[in-house]
């Protein structure tokens, strides 16, 4: 045995000497390259490697000693404290943009996402995207392994086969790429497009901006990307364009953070920003504005057309639009914003969704112009891989081509077309017409079951990548942990096709980089890696002007006719985007920003349009079911709940895509109504179709029941106006018109609280002490919140049957109330957290004290202690207790067959809670405890600096709308906010004195409309 | 000037021709006679549903509280409902046995002893409710005060830890005075019993019974003295129920007026099952005699007047709930007349406030047939009181946001309908094994045991007693 051992290296010895199936079965499946690779370079790799297999071979250690001198552990890795975690940054690439992240890791696992602060885009914020894919990463349904016509095959093998098959360059080879703005992709695609004369390199996405390029080409002669900068407009428009959430826009994080920024206002002297929307279905952009207008999507280009042709008599540069007359011209909205829009010239801003035609963007471009907003709300960039041809379009050819036989070889670098492509182009019987179809994803999805060889890939968190930001920052992505389950990056897959071998995407991402900066590289590379910006290199910005022949151009799509009858728009779902998320449990399970509805996509409708159908226009607290209407397009028919949605425009049905899925993974099948068959290459936005009852009803899970706020003063706001005249208005007294009960007679005694019997746990030597206060006027209800909480307390996902019955354990909820008419609503938003009340009632009626206040102000819950009366949760005004009904921890971490994988994404920090306690929002107490004790090793002081503690949900808000910190410091961020005018508390009257405050909402309406 | 009254004529308390010996006989010949087929029926149903009891428990430990219907608005549901009905209906027996003992109402001699059985089987299938439904059936013991080296005591401000001392003694006090009633007639059965087994067992628990004067002596002080003790538990312990509710700041909870509603509420619930349960046992062991229509009349009465007290606690919280001026109480109140929950809402106005009515009619209050609907009416309809108090007031609370509707799953259902297995068990040994009737305290009552005022003939002459008149001029 030893003569064996003395060959192979230290690890490998171990391994052998240890013969044991489980361990290989192991170590196998979590680091199953790590012998060839200990060579590399990052020590930090190495280290996760030796911790893993340590951990799994210290039983065997113990009763068979090796032969050979082992060195203890008692020297720690340089930066490494067991315990203590890590963050690196890196990058979350999404399309063609990318958001800067920091990835906290504990002993070499990541487990949560956060925004980096240096990344000047996203400002250290985060959508829900980007804070689910820590459960993405260890979703153990992710492919793991090469399959051959749907046969286990190693990576050897498919290198193997790509050394030989691809070493005929002349063959007819068709790569379908995603959406990747990687220069390492591009540096190897036109290594690619060399190498093989006869191919052809298509982009796809099924939803993309290629309409707003398309009309900047109209509007200026070339294809360039559009930057909103909403931190400079006044009055912002936005034209069916949800662009503060990331299914919207790929830029949602800045946008929500700017255009957020402009609302918190400090006092009566500051200004607000105004904001249209106009839209048909209710968006959370939509309900962040000032004012709404409900067109259908189909209606829109009338309206900016007409809305160019009303400016058109006031500014120059507009004359192409001079003599439009449609249905809008003279509308209330079109001259109101018109003159809205004059009054703030250069300080306005247009934009329109991804999905209107191009011409509404050219339009939106030139408005832009014409108004003198470009350079300063809006500009343009020449983004390098944008290519010359407008995608979408070159996508419906080469599938057409690719139907015609014209292609020997499809390469499928991501992407799911079989699945999102539109249904006319009848893609997956298209791929059968190629020889050889190559296909890399993450899951064995509808595209690889037809693909001759399915390549698995890696994570965004497991693989070295590169890429621009939206606005053109770039980033090396770094990865956080060896690959799970094997699994290339799609450069390292289309290197191995290109070349012939494997490389490391280490290798092919220094190289990039190395010629950009051939000198003094491996300092810059440092940096670049330590920092996860590269703010040198950029998207060169474009003076731009109206192309010569604008008005020639954009004439002939003026003529626009909305659908008559009813439409379907059919969109991205807000939670699975094009249904690349749909085995994400955190995502599933969020509610959607919108109806709060989990595990399902419903058809939304406006209630005269649900009344129209015969389907009940409003839901009674008791109803779990909701009608099944069937909307047939001609081609193809579906069958999916409806769901009523105030706010919605009448006459017009929005679906979402990327549910329905079977076969992809535990979480996805089987959940929703795959609504793609309806999307056709003439009607990938909108369409029309029929649409009636069914009869039948079907089962929604829907977090909220009830909508209206019942006249209940939960949510306060004013206009601006009233708010100059009444600066206290959202104070008890404000809204009551007296003080609240029990004050007076307090302060006669000299207090400044209302008696009460209990003792008032203030602790008033006691600092810090912690509160929270959240700014209404900025939260547009995205739900990042509740994910951030999710990923960073261990939250267990329960499924939609726990979630119908009301059982949800979602920490911090955003509440969502319709408000006014009916018809068209306004919609406010709540976050809802634990208020940690200073007089808590949970405390008082929990008999065994499970639940009881720290010295730092927190209301804290001992799980271990926890006997499950339930009274808490009961007795809690704000109903944030969230209870274990199962072991819903249990089902969640143990489930399927691989286990440990869910398992690793558990944050160390935070107990796993069992079945029959009660859970809730902590203020992440251990974020505070590690700031407390990091302050006192380094400044003796208990009290860490102002934001040094940032909860999950503050540190992932997009529109910094959550402070938190420390009231005994007068200068905090948190004190500063309470201090605010708006500040109250929800139900001060009960007088629990709520920790958590929340800053009331101000609007600014245009005084025109009143 | 003085005149001459009459007392108003009182009927007598045990009717037929009774003397001592024949009511022994009446009575304890029940528990000596060869067992009726018809019991061992009765046992067996009885035994099924406490079977569906045992088993709807054991899944609900190896499950999760999760199998019942609760969810986040209301978190209490159905156990805690069963839990205030059960421990209600248990107040009719101490009220009967320690208040009415201490007023002197003699005609109480006739069901005090089965109304106590009642009470304390009743307070055992409360008991299991608050017991069962925690998350962590395992560690229930932290709720009583037990030195450990957890160094942890409990919550001496929660109201569930005022439940635990209130129903732990209240059952402690009512088996003891139970028990001690038992004793002189525990003795009888020991000296009219011929089976060996019989002699020693019911000898025991007589624990040397002889009937000396200074057994009595003894007897009838502490029986005083259990009646003094038991009097104020009859208030405090659903008073001490109402404070879980009463004691939290939930709108439709929150109310002063809890505890008197409660307690009236609960004894008007016990009432109606203590009728329930005689009507049936008169009629089947033929104690028309004992149990006599005058003594259902009289508990009609208290019906009568206990839910007409329910009835003004209705009216009185709406009162108060638009008279406070606190917009989240006004709101509740109205949704439970008109809101989701509005058809439970109306079974209990129906039941506890309309049905009573009939009892202002004396035809109505000497009905057997009626008094046994009402009486099984009126429990339905205390049962929704508790479900509307428990289930509206939570799932349509401060915020709409968190609003939700509660449905009950099967084993809801199941759990309780179990508990009358384990009542009915408890309740059939007792009918079989034990006299239901006081006999040694029903012979003081019997017209016979008052040697006076009859004429040579044996026939009662009423007694004239002088009564001054009173005087006007102070």
């Amino acid at each position: 045995m030893s003569d064996k051992l003395k060959q192979n290296s230290y690890w490998k010895s171990l391994r052998e000497l240890a013969e044991n199936e489980e361990y290989k079965k192991y170590e196998e499946r979590e680091f199953p390259e790590n012998a060839a690779e200990m060579t590399d370079q990052v020590s930090r790799r190495s280290f996760l490697r030796v911790m893993g297999a340590s951990i799994a071979l210290a039983g065997f250690a113990a009763c068979r000693r090796p032969v050979q001198k082992i060195i203890p552990f008692s020297e720690m890795p340089e930066n490494m404290i067991l315990g203590e975690p890590l963050f690196y940054a890196t990058a979350h690439p999404f399309q063609d943009s990318l958001n800067g992240l920091l990835v906290k890791t504990n002993e070499g696992r990541p487990t949560k996402i956060e925004g980096n602060e240096a990344h000047e885009g996203s400002g250290g914020r985060t959508n829900i995207y980007d804070q689910a894919e820590i459960i993405g990463l260890y979703d153990p349904d992710r492919s793991r392994t090469v399959l051959n016509n749907g046969n286990e095959a190693s990576n050897e093998d498919f290198i193997e086969f790509a050394s030989g098959h691809f070493s005929e360059t002349d063959q007819r080879i068709l790569f379908i790429s995603e959406a990747n703005s990687s220069p390492t992709l591009q540096r190897i695609r036109s290594q690619a497009l060399a190498d093989y004369p006869n191919s052809e390199w298509v982009t796809y996405e099924a939803f993309n901006d290629e309409n707003q390029i398309e009309g900047a080409e109209i509007a200026f002669g070339s294809r360039l990307r559009t930057i909103n900068h909403f931190d400079n407009a006044d009055v912002v428009v936005a034209l069916d364009s949800d662009f503060m959430n990331p299914y919207g826009h790929k830029n949602s994080v800045e946008n929500a953070r700017k255009l957020a920024g402009r609302r918190q206002i400090q006092g009566t002297e500051d200004s607000l920003s105004r904001i249209y929307s106009i839209e048909s279905t209710f968006t959370n952009t939509g309900s962040f504005a000032d004012h709404r207008l409900r067109l259908k999507a189909s209606e829109i280009p009338a309206f900016t057309f007409a809305l160019a042709a009303e400016l058109s008599g006031s500014v120059s540069g507009l004359e192409a639009f001079s003599g439009v007359s449609n249905e809008f011209s003279g509308h209330d909205w079109v001259s109101m914003l018109a003159q809205d829009l004059l009054e703030s010239t250069g300080l306005s801003l247009l934009t329109a969704g991804y999905g209107q035609i191009p011409a509404v963007h050219a339009a939106v471009a030139a408005i832009n112009a014409a108004l003198d907003n470009i350079g300063s709300t809006v500009t343009y960039h020449d983004v390098p891989h944008f290519g010359e041809e407008n995608q979408q379009n070159r996508f419906i050819e080469a599938a057409r081509e690719l139907q015609n036989g014209e292609y020997d070889t499809v390469v499928l670098i991501g992407s799911n077309p079989a699945f999102t492509a539109p249904s006319d182009l009848r893609f997956e019987e298209a791929l059968g017409q190629a020889e050889t179809v190559i296909h890399l994803s993450h899951y064995v999805d509808e595209t690889s079951r037809i693909a001759d060889w399915h390549v698995n890939r890696a994570h965004f968190l497991e693989s070295w990548g590169d890429g621009y930001s939206y606005t053109g920052i770039s980033s090396v992505i770094q990865p956080q942990i060896q690959p799970l389950f094997g699994g290339w990056s799609e450069i390292e897959f289309l290197n191995a096709i290109v070349s012939g071998e494997w490389q490391d995407g280490y290798e092919l991402v220094r190289e990039t980089w190395q010629e950009q900066y051939p000198d003094d590289f491996e300092a810059r590379w440092r940096e670049i890696l330590h920092d996860g910006v590269d703010t040198e290199l950029n998207f060169e910005e474009i003076e731009v002007s109206l192309s010569e022949d604008f008005a020639g151009q954009i004439s002939v799509h003026l003529d626009t006719s909305p659908v008559s009858g009813i439409e379907i728009v059919l969109k991205p779902d807000a939670k699975l985007f094009d249904g690349r998320y749909a085995n994400n449990s955190w995502l599933q399970e969020l509610p959607e920003p919108m109806t709060k509805i989990t595990w399902d996509n419903v058809a939304l409708m406006s209630p005269a349009t649900a009344r129209e159908l015969g389907i009940p226009d409003e839901r009674r607290l008791k109803d779990k079911d909701t009608p099944v209407i069937r909307i047939d397009t001609g081609d193809s028919t579906i069958e999916i709940a409806a769901w009523v949605q105030p706010g919605h425009a009448d006459e017009s049905i929005t679906l979402t895509v990327g549910y329905g899925r079977s076969g992809l993974g535990r979480v996805a099948d089987g959940v929703g109504i795959d609504t793609y068959p309806l999307r056709t290459t003439e009607a990938l936005y909108y369409r029309q179709a029929d649409v009636s009852a069914t009869g039948r009803n079907y089962e929604i899970a829907c977090v909220q029941d009830h909508h209206s706020l019942e006249g209940r003063s939960m949510i306060r706001e004013a206009t601006m106006d009233e708010y100059r005249e009444n600066p206290g208005f959202a104070t008890f007294e404000g809204v009551y018109g007296f003080e609240v009960p029990g004050m007076r007679e307090a302060r006669e005694k000299g207090d400044d609280q209302p008696i009460t019997l209990f003792n008032a746990r203030e602790y008033p030597d006691y600092e810090p002490q912690w509160g929270m206060a959240i700014d209404l006027n900025a939260c547009f209800g995205c739900g990042v919140c509740t994910i951030a909480c999710q990923a960073e307390n261990n939250i267990p996902v329960v499924g939609k049957r726990e979630v119908g019955r009301r059982r949800m354990l979602h920490w911090i909820r955003t509440d969502r109330y319709y408000e006014g008419d009916e018809d068209n609503p306004r919609a406010l938003h709540q976050p809802v957290p634990c208020m940690h009340c200073e007089l808590a009632p949970c405390e008082q009626v929990c008999p065994v004290a499970a639940t009881v206040h720290s010295d730092d102000g927190m209301n804290q819950m001992t799980y271990n202690r926890c006997i499950g009366t339930r009274y808490c949760a009961n007795n809690c005004p704000y109903k944030v207790r969230r209870f274990n009904f199962f072991n819903y921890s249990r089902e969640f971490l143990t489930n399927g067959d691989d286990p440990e994988v869910v398992q690793m994404a558990m944050n160390p920090d935070v107990t796993i809670r069992f079945r029959g306690v009660m859970e809730k929002c902590t203020y992440c107490v251990q974020r505070v405890s590690r700031a407390k004790t990091k302050s006192r090793q380094e400044t003796g002081s208990k009290k860490p600096a102002d934001g040094a503690v940032q909860t999950a949900c503050q540190q992932a808000c997009p529109a910094n709308a959550i402070y938190f910190g420390d009231l005994t410091d007068e200068n905090s961020n948190v004190s500063r906010a309470k201090q605010n005018e708006r500040n109250y508390v929800m139900l001060e009257e009960l007088n629990v004195r709520p920790r958590t405050s929340y800053l009331a909402k101000v609007r600014n309406p245009n005084p025109e409309i009143g | 000037m003085s005149k001459t009254y009459e007392y108003v004529h009182e009927p007598v308390l045990v009717k037929g021709d009774h003397d001592f010996k024949s009511i022994t006989a009446l009575v304890t010949d029940v528990n000596l006679r060869p067992t009726p087929t018809g019991w061992y029926i009765a046992f067996g149903i009885a035994n099924i549903l406490l079977l569906i009891m045992l088993v709807s428990i054991a899944y609900l430990i190896w499950e999760g509280t999760g199998i019942w219907g609760l969810n986040t608005p209301a978190n209490w549901g159905w156990a805690i409902i069963n839990f205030v009905w059960w421990v209600g209906i248990g107040h009719a027996g101490t009220l009967i046995s320690a208040i009415l003992f201490l007023f002197r109402q003699d005609w109480r001699t006739a069901i005090n002893r089965f109304a106590e059985a009642m009470t304390i089987f009743a307070v055992m299938c409360a008991g299991i409710f608050p017991a069962i439904h925690v998350g962590r059936i395992w560690v229930i013991y932290w709720v009583f005060p037990i030195p450990n080296q957890m160094a942890m005591w409990p919550n001496f401000n929660s109201p569930l830890l005022w439940d635990v001392f209130a129903v732990s003694t209240y059952f402690t006090v009512s088996a003891l005075f139970w028990y001690v009633g038992l004793v002189p007639d525990l003795a009888t059965i020991r000296d009219r019993i011929k089976s060996k087994i019989g002699k020693v067992l019911y000898g025991t628990f007589a624990m040397g019974w002889r009937g000396s004067n200074r057994q009595w002596w003894t007897y009838e002080k502490s029986y005083m003295i259990l009646a003094g003790l038991a009097t104020p538990l009859v208030l405090s312990v659903h008073s001490v129920v109402s404070f879980d509710f009463a004691v939290s700041i939930i709108p439709g909870w929150h109310t002063t007026i809890f505890p008197p509603y409660f307690v009236a509420g609960a004894i008007f619930s016990g009432f109606a099952m203590v009728l329930t349960l005689m009507i049936i046992c008169r009629k089947i062991y033929k104690m028309e005699d004992i149990m006599t229509i005058d003594h259902m009349e009289k508990m009609n009465m208290i019906l009568l007047v206990t839910g007409m007290m329910v009835g003004f606690a209705y009216a009185m919280e709406f009162f108060i709930a638009w008279y406070s001026g606190v917009e989240y109480e006004k709101a509740i109140f109205i949704l439970r007349a008109t809101g989701p929950y509005a058809w439970a809402y109306w079974i209990m106005i129906t039941c506890n406030v309309l049905s009573p009515q009939f009892f202002w009619v004396k035809k109505f209050r000497r009905n057997v047939a009626l008094t046994f609907v009402i009486s099984i009416v009126v429990n339905i309809g205390m049962w929704f009181e508790r479900f509307v108090i428990a289930v509206t007031s939570l799932s349509t609370d401060f915020l709409p946001s968190s609003w939700g509707y509660y449905t009950p799953t099967l084993w809801d259902v199941l759990t309780y309908v179990g508990t009358f297995g384990l009542f009915f068990t408890f309740f059939l040994l007792f009918l079989r094994f034990l006299p239901m009737v006081a006999v040694a305290e029903i012979k003081n009552i019997l017209p016979q045991a008052d040697p006076h005022n009859y004429d040579e003939n044996g026939n009662y002459i009423q007694p004239k007693v002088e009564v001054p008149e009173p005087n006007r001029e102070s």
